[in-house]
């Protein structure tokens, strides 16, 4: 309860455009957000260039979050940013035939994280298709219940709890396999 | 009635509307298994150096928005100053009631600024100026007319008069 009461005061230094605010902003929400960014491209440079401007965008944004469940609205924006980055991509793949391997490498390999150690899940994350991927992260890091991320997709629930349910059951075979 | 998240969501019953309740006590345990294996593999954390470098992009923003929000109130108030000063004066030409008061004209004595400019030593350089042309051209016409211009202006003058006796001889004769 204290924990909303806080959140509530912070979202409200925000949207007085506070910078103190969106600093606890920051430093509560950047971990999770990076997370996804990490998960869904797979690129840790595209991961800070996502998280920067994930959060200029929240400056002009917060004055839109109407109330309700902040993490939801939040990762409504989140998951926006990355199929605004995969639009431009595809646009500039089109112009740029010559180097769409390359970018295509960019997403599907893997990073070295935390130290020398590859990311094995990474790896077996990028073997999924990328909707599914997304689903997954999108349930693990906005921390949101199935009817919610259903909302945020604007899709049935059935089907967020079917792709969430067989690409978790793919992970798994993948990672234990 | 609480909101539903993550924590206290019941994915079982969840499944139960698309499942039997065996299959859905296994999708369950599924998706809680796929899950814990997210768990075991964080993603890496944000670097320090990155954090800071958002939060001056987020005070650079909030700067940049205060001055557009500055600029878009002093905007809208010289609008509607605008609206309000045309409506005031489109009333006062049609609704506006009893006869207008009308000022007296009076002459008014120029003003001595008028004399006292520092424009007027040049007006005089260009006054004494034309001054000079108009006397010029007196003398040349006084020249012409007494035949002092070289011997030929005194011809051309007698010249002139006999044209203008001949011409009026002409008009009385018919």
């Amino acid at each position: 309860m204290a924990e909303r009461e806080n959140l509530n005061r912070i979202i409200s230094g925000c949207r007085n455009g506070d910078a103190e605010s969106f600093s606890q902003l920051i430093d509560m929400y950047a971990g999770r957000c990076y997370g996804y960014f990490y998960r869904v491209t797979g690129n840790r440079t595209v991961s800070d260039d996502l998280l920067g401007e994930l959060f200029v965008k929240l400056v002009e944004k917060i004055g839109s979050f109407k109330g309700g469940s902040f993490e939801s609205w939040l990762f409504k924006v989140v998951s926006n940013i990355f199929h605004d980055y995969l639009r431009a991509k595809h646009r500039q793949s089109q112009f740029l035939e010559t180097q769409k391997s390359r970018m295509q490498s960019q997403v599907s390999e893997p990073e070295r994280c935390d130290g020398d150690e590859i990311d094995k899940l990474q790896l077996q994350l990028n073997k999924l298709d990328a909707d599914t991927r997304e689903v997954i992260m999108l349930r693990y890091y906005s921390q949101a219940s199935f009817r919610e991320i259903a909302q945020m997709r604007s899709e049935l629930i059935g089907t967020t709890l079917s792709k969430v349910h067989r690409g978790l059951n793919k992970l798994r075979e993948l990672m234990e396999g | 009635m609480a909101m539903e998240n993550q924590a206290n969501e019941n994915i079982e019953k969840l499944f139960g509307e698309f499942l039997s309740e065996e299959e859905s006590l296994r999708a369950a345990e599924n998706v809680q298994k796929g899950e814990r294996i997210l768990r075991e593999h964080p993603a890496p954390a944000p670097a320090g150096e990155l954090l800071a470098d958002i939060n001056s992009k987020v005070v650079k923003a909030l700067a940049a928005k205060g001055a557009k929000t500055r600029r878009l109130i002093a905007c809208r108030v010289a609008a509607v100053a605008a609206v309000v000063i045309i409506l005031i004066a489109i009333s006062a030409k049609f609704f506006g009631k009893g006869p207008a008061v009308q000022t007296p004209v009076t002459l008014e004595p120029m003003q001595r600024a008028v004399w006292e400019s520092d424009g007027i030593s040049s007006g005089q350089t260009e006054l004494a100026l034309l001054r000079d042309e108009v006397e010029q051209a007196e003398a040349k016409v006084s020249d012409l007319k007494f035949g002092r211009d070289g011997g030929y202006g005194g011809k051309e003058f007698v010249e002139i008069e006999m044209e203008l006796t001949d011409i009026s001889g002409d008009f009385w004769k018919g």
